[in-house]
This record gives C-alpha cells, sequence and structure tokens, in this order.
C-alpha cells in the first residue's frame, strides 16, 4: 500500500536555508511555501501567498516578529500568522480572523519538517537519534521523488575518514517513498563506515529535493572535505537521474488548492457577538514588576494564541466570577503568551484582589479573545504616549510595536516613584523614547501634561491611558491647546461616571424589525440580550468600546467615556451597556 | 565630476550606479533613452561609444565603456582600502577576475532573458533561460560552500569584491526573465546580504532587504 | 477560458478592440508581429498612419516589406490614440472616448511597452490600487508612514457601462516627473474596457486640468501581456526623456509585484481574496468582468 503523501511529514528547507531575517522559498507538493525563522527561533511554515491579492510573501521582509508582505506592508504575526496591521486603515484595527494558512513545523536531524496535512510526528530515524546528525548539501533535482529514491539505493559514497579509499562497499540499510538510508564501508581491516540518510522532498510531479543528512558528524578538520565528496558524488547522482527524467514525458505539474477565505472576510466585516471566554490559558510567569503591580505571563494550553495588535485588551474571567478587562503589554513577535500588568485595588469589587492573592503560576484562566478599540495609527510622523501608573500597559505593546517599525514616538511615564514603574526592563530596552516623570504632585503633573501636548500637530497622533483625573486633565489641556478630537485618544480603566438609569424609552431595531422597551433599571444591552439579539460587550461600564451600535435615529443620552465629545455631539453612535435615550425612541442599525 | 551614460532599467548601468553609491564617490548620469528611443544606437551617441551600448563613463576626459572594465576602473581607482579591486592580493584578485569572466555569462543569459521577456528583444528566450539555470546551480553551489567556510561573499575573502557587484544584478532581477531562484536557496541569501551591504542602493524592481541581526 | 492551442474563445474578450503597439514605433510598410489571445497576429501601418491586420501566415514573414492596403483577408483594425488596435470578434464601432486627446496644448506619446509574465487584468487592478504606493514606489508616490487610503467613491456608468473610481486621494512625495515636494494628489480611475484603463490625475501645471495616463494591455496569452503605456500630460517644461524615465521607473517597480501574484489569473470569485475597504475599486472591476461575461485571463467564479 502506498502512503499518501498528503498526510504525511517531509522535509521542507534545512536549517541552513533559515537564518534570521530571512524568508526561504520553498515548495511541497506543488504548494509554494514562505518558510522563516523570527527571533525567538520559531520556525514558520507558510503558504507563500498573502491573502490579500495572493502576492508571494517570500519577496516580503523578516523583520524577526513579523512577516511584512512588500505589496500593501500587511504585517503577519510570528506563529499564529494573524494579521497585526494594516496600513492603509491605520485607524481600523484589522479583523482578528484574517490569518494567513499556515502549516506544522517541526526540526528535526537538521532539517524543517512540515507537511499539507500530516499525522503524528514527524519521523524518528534510529541510526540519527543514536548518532550526531551532520547535515549535506541539499540538491535539487528535476525529476519525480520516486525517480529520485530510486536511483539513490544505487548511490555510492566513501566513509568519513576514508576519502582516499579506492571504494567502499555500500548497503542499503532501508528505504521507503522518500527516504533511502545507506551504508558506505571500506573493505580495508579496520572495517570504516558512515551512514546516510537520504530524505527525498517531493516538490512537485516533476521536481523533487535531496536533504542528506550524515549520522555522524566527521572530525571538524575534515568537514569540508566530506561535503565536497558528498556534493561531488550527488552531483554526478542528479546528472543521471535528470537523464533520465528528460526521457520520460514531462509530468503534468500539481495543482494546490488555495482555500477559499471565509465569507465575512469576503464580505463587509461583521462584529462578533457575546461576552465570551473562547480560550483556555495557563498562568506560565506571574512576578512582581513595581510596588502593588503583579505582571502575568498567559500562555496557551495548545495550539497558538489569537492575535493582537497593540492596545488591544482581553476580558479575564476570574475564578472569583468576576470579568475583568487587561491590555496585553506585548511588543510585536512576542506571540507565544499575553503579557498582562495588574495593579492591586485594595478598595475595588475584587478583580485585582483575586489575580493577586488567589491566581498563582500554572492556575487556567478563560479569557476572551483580544480586541482592538485603542488601535494604533502607525501614519502619524510623530506619536505622543501618555500613561499614568499602570496606565502603562496598552502604551507599552504600542512603544514598542513603534520602535520595531522606527517611527518616531515619545512614552511619557507618570508614576509615583520608580519603583511603582512597572515593566522597567522593557521601557529601558525602548532607550530614549522613553521619559519618566517620577513623584510629581498632581497640579504638576496637570502641568507637564499642558507642556507636552501645547503645539497641536496635524502629523502627529496623542494616546493617553491612566486614571480618570489625569485622562480628564489630558483631554481638557488637548481641547485647550486646539488638538482635533480625532487626534487624541483615551483609554479609561473604568467610567467614574454615576449611571443615571432612571429613564424608559424604545428602542427599534432597523435591520431586525424589532422594537423592545427598555425599562429604568435596566440597560439596552441586557434587554437586546434578552430578546435574542446577541451585542458584544466587554467592560459593561461604558469605558471599552466593545458594545457600540450605530444610532439611525432618535438622541442618545451618552453616559459613557469612550466616545469623544464629538463623537457625542454627532449622537450616530452609542454605547449599548450604560448610555440611554433623550428621545422617546431610538432607532439601532442592528 | 564622473558622468554615466545611463538608461535606469538597465542592469549593467546599475551595477555603475551601486558602485560608485557604495564607494561614496560623486557622480551625474547622463540619461539615455534605450527604449524605446534607441538612441544608443543613434549617430550622436556613437560619437561617444561606437559600439553603440551602454554604460559609458566620462571621468574628466577619461572614457571607458564595457560594465564589467568599468567597474574594474571604479574600484581601482576610487577604493583606497584596495579590498573591493584586490590588487595586493593576487589570489584573491585572480578569484575576482574568475568571477567577473563567470558575470559575463550570467548577463548573457538571465539578463538577456529580461530584455526578451520585459522589453521584446529577439534572443533565443528558452536557450538563455536555460544557460542561467546551468549558471545558477553552479553559483549556488559555490556559495552554499562559502557560507560553511565561513565567508559570505563570492571570492574567498572576508570583503566583497566587484564580482558581487557584477553578479548581483544580474540575478536579483531574474525573475522578470521567467528565470525561478526557487531552487538556489544559497543564492538568495547571498542577495539579501548584498543588499545590507552600507551605501546599498537599489534600481526598480529590487526591494530593500529587512534589517539584518544587529551583532 | 481557452481552447486547445491556447485561443481565446471567449467572446466577451473576442469582440473588444485590443492594441498591439504604438504607431509611432513601427516602422511604415513592414511586417510586425505579435501575439494577441493565444494567437500569432501581424500588423502594418502606412507613412499616413493607416493600418492592415491580420492573423500571421507565412508569405509575410515579420520584417518583410508590404503595402498594408494591399493586404487581404485582414481584420477589423484602427489607430487611434497612438495605437494599432484590432479584434479577433465582432467589435463595437467605437471602443472610447478621450476627448482630453484633441487639446491642442496636450503631448501624447506611448511612454513604454513592456512585456509581463501575468495576466491583463492583474495589471490593470494593480494600476488601478493606491495602497501599494508607499511599499512598492517608495518615495515617489508614497512613503511610509503616509500609508491612509481615504474613502472614496465608485460607480459603473450607466451610458458607457465604463467602471469609475472618484475623488480619490493619496499623499505623494513625488507625484509626477515635476513634482519637487510632498502633496496630497487627487486621482479619478476608469475602466473603459476590461482590458485598458485610464488614470486622471491632478496636474502640477494646471490646476484646474487634468493629466491623463492611460495602461492599455494586450493579452498575449491567459497569463502574459504586454502593457502600452499612454500619456497624455500637460507638461511644456519636462522632455520626453525625462518623463518616460519616470514613468519606466514606476512600471519597473510593479513589474516584480504582479509577477509575483498567485494566480496569475485575476479570480472572480469574492472568497478568493480579501479586499479591504480601499478595495472597492477592484472589487467593483472583477464584479464588472462577472458581468460582462469575462472568462479569459481570470479565474471565473463558481
Amino acid at each position: 500500500m502506498t502512503a499518501d503523501p498528503f498526510t504525511m511529514w517531509h522535509p521542507v528547507a534545512s536549517e541552513h536555508d533559515v537564518p534570521y531575517r530571512h524568508v526561504h522559498h520553498g515548495q511541497l507538493l506543488g504548494r509554494e511555501l514562505a518558510v522563516w525563522r523570527a527571533d525567538d527561533d520559531f520556525v514558520n511554515v507558510w503558504e507563500n501567498r498573502c491573502l490579500h491579492r495572493g502576492l508571494r510573501l517570500s519577496i516580503g521582509s523578516n523583520d524577526g516578529t513579523e512577516l511584512r508582505c512588500q505589496y500593501h506592508g500587511w504585517r503577519y504575526a510570528n506563529r499564529s500568522a494573524g494579521c497585526t496591521y494594516i496600513p492603509a486603515h491605520p485607524a481600523d484595527a484589522p479583523a482578528r480572523t484574517i490569518c494567513n494558512r499556515t502549516f506544522p513545523s517541526v526540526e528535526r536531524y537538521g532539517l524543517i519538517w512540515s507537511g499539507e496535512s500530516p499525522v503524528g510526528e514527524p519521523p524518528t530515524v534510529d541510526v540519527l537519534e543514536a548518532g550526531t546528525p551532520f547535515g549535506l548539501r541539499n540538491l535539487p533535482v528535476h525529476a519525480s521523488a520516486e525517480l529520485a529514491v530510486r536511483h539513490l539505493q544505487a548511490h555510492r559514497f566513501l566513509p568519513s575518514g576514508r576519502l582516499g579509499a579506492e571504494s567502499a562497499a555500500m548497503s542499503v540499510e532501508w528505504a521507503d517513498e522518500y527516504a533511502v538510508a545507506l551504508t558506505a564501508t571500506t573493505d580495508t581491516d579496520d572495517g570504516s563506515a558512515s551512514t546516510a540518510v537520504f530524505f527525498v522532498q517531493p516538490v512537485d510531479s516533476g521536481r523533487s529535493v535531496i536533504r542528506a543528512v550524515l549520522a555522524e558528524t566527521p572530525a571538524a578538520s575534515e568537514q569540508m572535505a566530506v561535503l565536497r565528496h558528498h556534493a561531488t558524488e550527488l552531483n554526478g547522482l542528479v546528472a543521471r537521474i535528470e537523464a533520465e527524467a528528460a526521457l520520460l514525458p514531462a509530468p503534468e505539474p500539481m495543482v494546490p488548492v488555495l482555500q477559499q477565505v471565509p465569507l465575512h472576510l469576503a464580505e463587509v466585516p461583521e462584529a462578533p457577538s457575546g461576552r465570551q471566554a473562547a480560550l483556555r490559558v495557563q498562568v506560565r510567569r506571574k512576578w512582581e514588576t513595581a510596588a502593588g503591580v503583579a505582571a502575568f505571563e498567559l500562555a496557551p494550553i495548545e495550539g497558538v494564541l489569537p492575535t493582537f495588535q497593540p492596545g488591544a485588551h482581553i476580558d479575564v474571567h476570574l475564578p472569583n466570577g468576576l470579568v475583568r478587562q487587561y491590555s496585553i503589554t506585548n511588543g510585536p513577535g512576542e506571540t507565544s503568551y499575553y503579557r498582562l500588568g495588574v495593579k492591586l485595588e485594595p478598595d475595588s469589587t475584587g478583580g485585582s484582589v483575586c489575580l493577586h492573592e488567589t491566581v498563582r503560576e500554572g492556575d487556567v484562566l478563560a479569557i476572551s479573545e483580544p480586541r482592538n478599540n485603542f488601535p494604533l495609527r502607525r501614519d502619524s510622523m510623530r506619536t505622543i504616549l501618555l500613561a499614568g501608573g499602570i496606565g502603562i500597559t496598552p502604551l507599552l505593546a504600542m512603544a514598542q510595536s513603534l520602535d520595531r517599525m522606527s517611527l518616531a514616538f515619545e512614552l511619557h511615564c507618570f508614576a509615583q516613584s520608580a519603583e511603582h514603574t512597572a515593566f522597567s526592563d522593557v521601557l529601558d530596552g525602548l532607550g530614549e523614547s522613553v521619559v519618566r516623570h517620577l513623584g510629581l504632585p498632581p497640579d504638576e503633573t496637570v502641568a507637564e501634561i499642558r507642556r507636552l501636548v501645547a503645539t497641536p500637530d496635524e502629523f502627529t497622533h496623542v494616546y493617553v491611558c491612566g486614571p480618570g483625573p489625569m485622562l480628564e486633565a489630558a483631554r481638557r489641556e488637548a481641547a485647550e491647546a486646539g488638538w482635533p478630537d480625532d487626534h487624541v485618544h483615551f483609554e479609561y480603566f473604568k467610567n467614574t461616571t454615576e449611571i443615571d438609569d432612571s429613564s424608559t424609552f424604545e428602542v427599534a431595531l432597523a435591520r431586525s424589525a424589532l422594537t423592545v422597551t427598555v425599562p429604568s433599571g435596566s440597560t439596552i444591552l441586557e434587554v437586546l440580550r434578552e430578546s435574542g439579539v446577541p451585542l458584544p460587550s466587554s467592560c459593561e461600564q461604558g469605558a471599552c468600546g466593545t458594545c457600540v451600535a450605530t444610532v439611525l435615529e432618535g438622541e442618545p443620552d451618552h453616559q459613557d467615556v469612550y466616545l469623544n465629545d464629538s463623537d457625542h455631539e454627532a449622537g450616530d453612535r452609542i454605547m449599548t451597556c450604560v448610555s440611554r435615550a433623550l428621545s422617546d425612541r431610538l432607532v439601532l442599525d442592528l | 565630476m564622473i558622468k554615466l551614460y545611463d538608461y535606469v532599467l538597465s542592469v549593467n548601468c546599475y551595477k555603475q550606479r551601486l558602485m560608485m553609491s557604495i564607494l561614496d564617490v560623486e557622480y551625474e548620469t547622463v540619461p539615455v533613452d534605450f527604449f524605446p528611443g534607441w538612441e544608443h544606437k543613434g549617430e550622436e551617441f556613437r560619437k561617444i561609444n561606437p559600439l553603440g551600448h551602454i554604460p559609458v563613463i566620462d571621468d574628466d576626459g577619461y572614457i571607458l565603456w564595457d560594465a564589467h572594465a568599468i567597474l574594474v576602473y571604479l574600484a581601482a581607482k576610487y577604493d583606497p582600502s584596495g579590498r573591493w579591486y584586490p590588487t595586493g592580493d593576487p589570489g584573491l584578485l585572480g578569484e575576482t577576475a574568475s568571477w567577473m569572466l563567470f558575470a559575463e555569462g550570467t548577463t548573457n543569459t538571465a539578463s538577456a532573458a529580461r530584455l526578451c521577456v520585459n522589453l521584446g528583444y529577439d534572443f533565443d528566450l528558452e536557450a538563455c533561460q536555460a544557460g542561467a539555470h546551468r549558471l545558477f546551480r553552479v553559483l549556488d553551489e559555490h556559495l552554499w560552500f562559502r557560507e560553511r567556510e565561513g565567508r559570505e561573499w563570492v571570492c574567498s575573502g572576508a570583503h566583497p569584491t566587484i564580482a558581487d557587484i557584477a553578479l548581483f544584478p544580474d540575478v536579483v532581477l531574474s525573475e522578470e526573465g521567467g528565470i525561478s531562484r526557487l531552487d538556489y536557496p544559497a543564492l538568495r541569501r547571498w542577495t539579501d546580504r548584498v543588499k545590507r551591504i552600507p551605501g546599498f542602493e537599489g534600481m526598480p524592481g529590487i526591494f530593500p532587504a529587512s534589517r539584518g541581526v544587529e551583532v | 477560458m481557452a481552447g486547445a492551442n491556447g485561443e481565446c474563445q471567449n467572446g466577451a474578450v473576442l469582440d473588444q478592440w485590443h492594441p498591439l503597439g504604438a504607431i509611432d514605433e513601427a516602422e511604415p510598410n513592414v511586417v510586425h508581429v505579435t501575439r494577441l489571445l493565444g494567437e500569432s497576429i501581424s500588423f502594418a501601418v502606412t507613412p499616413e498612419g493607416r493600418s492592415a491586420v491580420w492573423r500571421t501566415r507565412g508569405d509575410l514573414a515579420a520584417g518583410m516589406p508590404v503595402d498594408p492596403e494591399s493586404v487581404a483577408g485582414t481584420l477589423p483594425s484602427r489607430c487611434e490614440f497612438l495605437y494599432v488596435w484590432t479584434s479577433l470578434g465582432d467589435p463595437p464601432e467605437r471602443s472610447f472616448d478621450i476627448p482630453e486627446f484633441f487639446e491642442p496644448d496636450r503631448r501624447n506619446f506611448n511612454a513604454c511597452t513592456i512585456g509581463l509574465r501575468t495576466s491583463a487584468p492583474r495589471a490593470v487592478e494593480n494600476f488601478l490600487d493606491m495602497g501599494h504606493f508607499p511599499f512598492v514606489h517608495d518615495g515617489l508616490l508614497g512613503s511610509e508612514p503616509r500609508t491612509e487610503v481615504v474613502d472614496y467613491n465608485v460607480h459603473v456608468d450607466g451610458d458607457t457601462n465604463e467602471v469609475w473610481a472618484t475623488e480619490c486621494q493619496f499623499w505623494q512625495p513625488a507625484a509626477s516627473a515635476t513634482a519637487t515636494e510632498g502633496q496630497m494628489v487627487d486621482y479619478v480611475y476608469r475602466i473603459m474596457q476590461p482590458y485598458s484603463i485610464l488614470l486622471y490625475k491632478s496636474c502640477p501645471a494646471a490646476p484646474e486640468r487634468m493629466d491623463l495616463i492611460g495602461l492599455f494591455v494586450q493579452a498575449t496569452s491567459e497569463e502574459h501581456c504586454r502593457g502600452h503605456m499612454f500619456l497624455s500630460l500637460i507638461d511644456d517644461e519636462s522632455s520626453i526623456g525625462h518623463i518616460r524615465r519616470f514613468v519606466q521607473t514606476i512600471f519597473a517597480q510593479d513589474v516584480p509585484i504582479i509577477e509575483n501574484q498567485n494566480p496569475k489569473r485575476l479570480p472572480l470569485d469574492p472568497q478568493a481574496e480579501t479586499p479591504i475597504r480601499s478595495d472597492r475599486a477592484s472589487i467593483l472591476y472583477r464584479r464588472w468582468l462577472s458581468d460582462l461575461g469575462v472568462t479569459y485571463a481570470v479565474i471565473p467564479a463558481a
């Protein structure tokens, strides 16, 4: 019985082919691959095709954390291959599900193994397990894998250390459809022997690559001679294989099936629904990053974590039943975990206390997929990041992205003291772009913010995250200095507005042809959920922006802090978790 | 100042721009309407180069044509370190000359194929492509062994030479002539390294490499 | 869709007018041989600018002298907007109109004809795209980080059945051969026929008028084409050589992009690739090709 090549593991590159900051152009069973090593040593094996316009990713660039498509600059994350940035729309967060096709990847015997849909693990070869594998030069062959394997069984070489011998006895240790193991033994008294395994990568129906590995690494002084000997012998073999292949009719090339993108990406994107915690993560590491601030690294239990963008947050569902939002602080390419910073708020309702005191390393938590309501534009000539205390968290992710792209930015950290500055090690790595303002009393903090935003500039954007009074001060100072609303971006921890939920009004849903009454004491979000219209939500206090709906008619009674004053005045969007209606009736585009 | 008779899409002219950019030599270009004007075949231009081809340089009255000859001249005259054209090291100089001759082959195959496809030249396209593949196989193996020796360039020294400059444009634009580099991973890695040489400048059709790992 | 020898069998494409080459660049009264829609096609022009086009045949080989007006068994042909055009089917009386072409102060010329190893619609779609400027034409038509494509409008003209994208804007560091500093540039795109597109671009020399840049693509086969770059400019300062260098530089930067798209034929299935808001024009172009019944050099939607 012939094994199905599509469910097998095949070598697709050698470790020499994937140095840092390079993209290897490969092919397996007719399908082109882009193979690249990130700076954290994860080797990505992706379909060689950007989802946007089909461009080969192998002509893009590997910056160590992300692969950038050469056509429109779309950036794709290490591991998950999720899109993290679409430069044509710098104000939008890319749809989370824009994700290139990935294939599994395992490094073994100096080769990168992958496959279309491989089953189990890559092959284990006893002689290589027991030995000290040494990779030879790979050779492309214009012939089928079958023909290459057939010729390889009659291949000859000399044992390492006996390259001066006239000849050696050859024996086939084993062979299958895609590999041959040969041992060469000299018939002198000492009986020197070398075993080599020749893996054959089926590139296409009429093309292959021979990837050979010697079982034992030769002495350092001999290595070049051994490599040259095998290259010479293999070149001769390849010439014989290709001479035979040239006499055969050229086989039809294999035509790989290109997957369709999901329907929702082919059309106008829809909002995700529900306050869900789809992911399970494990606390891999917990440490004190500053006085009263615990840091957490959350690693996936299986598979890869969904792609995040700078500014994104996740809902963490705590063991005590509370749901809290925390920003992801990771820089680009740090995709094997989410890193959070949590400040202990003893007076709060118990979210931070639970994380500080109850949650330990090894615990499993339920979290939502990342959501980004605080997206970072990367088309500004300059970016000013203002962080108050633990408000550093989303801005830290932004700063690392800007730094990686060599874009100009300043990160101003306002904190009580150096001991109260979270993630100092990461800040140190950002060099002179980071300015620390330590121990300023409130009036001096305001004066400093006033100074920092004194000069509005069309090509500069400002991002602010911190405690309520600081945000209010920044909002006021920026407005007075004349900054347009859409150049100053805020992220609130919470909404400290006292919510007035005494009104009663009607909500009509234009698309669902449904009208409901929102009584006092209930929110629009709750009533819609009860009526079977699920809206996504996260903080449910008017701070995060997840539950937004478009207003077609009626006058909203805004009680959120997510939308800015111009948005409130425009009245065309509403945060359904806290805001209500001043008119008797609202018509929403749902 | 050096005058370069230049056509922006010519690989042979690009070799001179690249060399002068790396050596930080000031020059001005005299654009030649190569395509579709065929100005280099006209009577006026033949007064400068009777062979009717570009590039030609005019260095303060000293006129020189033939791309690879100009590289020799530029490196010998304007590289005080003597590394690009290593006249002080006979072994390395011999290697450099040998690979410069090899580059005549890549120009006459890979770059000729590009002229066929893009500009409609009436060459034997299939022969050009097959010839380029034969040379690329040799060069890929050669560069793979260089990497194993801990070297990065075509010649055996630690520093690139004019042979890298002569070969690079023929290789990096080969796909425009229908010559895929899928089978030549060492060749692809070498093009990344050339793009990271300080002072590197591209030409239309060549994209910059990502930043290398800081050492 | 192509026959056994690669010849086009798609009526919607056969019936179009297709460009074969610039009139000015074809030596008069001599046979010129080229390819169109998978077939070998010959043409010749008279010194007065009249043309004859025929399916290539042995007695009239490339380079032979010929009196174009004496050739029998010719295909429909016309000399218009700088090029020789033909059709392998039953073409309409007029292809499309470019009224600006006839304005007396314009300079009309072919900037270049370049062979491409991709399908004609991939070349047209790339020409229609602004988002790639900072990445492919860095320093000329765009520059990071000014990458945003602001929303624009698209429609199909009810009278002419042409695709238009209007109110397009993009920030450009050197928008034309004469520009010296960056500016927001206004663009209008117009697709007249499946493989022909015109760009109207704000003109530095005359703010109230537009420069025209056309890409008229000759589909030599389903996956190969020749792009003829048409210019109609209001610019009496720059030399033609200078403008040609600028346009050829831009074109040559696009070549490795469009030749590295997979698949080469333009997929019309909406789920084949991932459009974003700035791709509105190409979404409409693909749908319009489907509606016209174009199946050649594309992958039709299932």
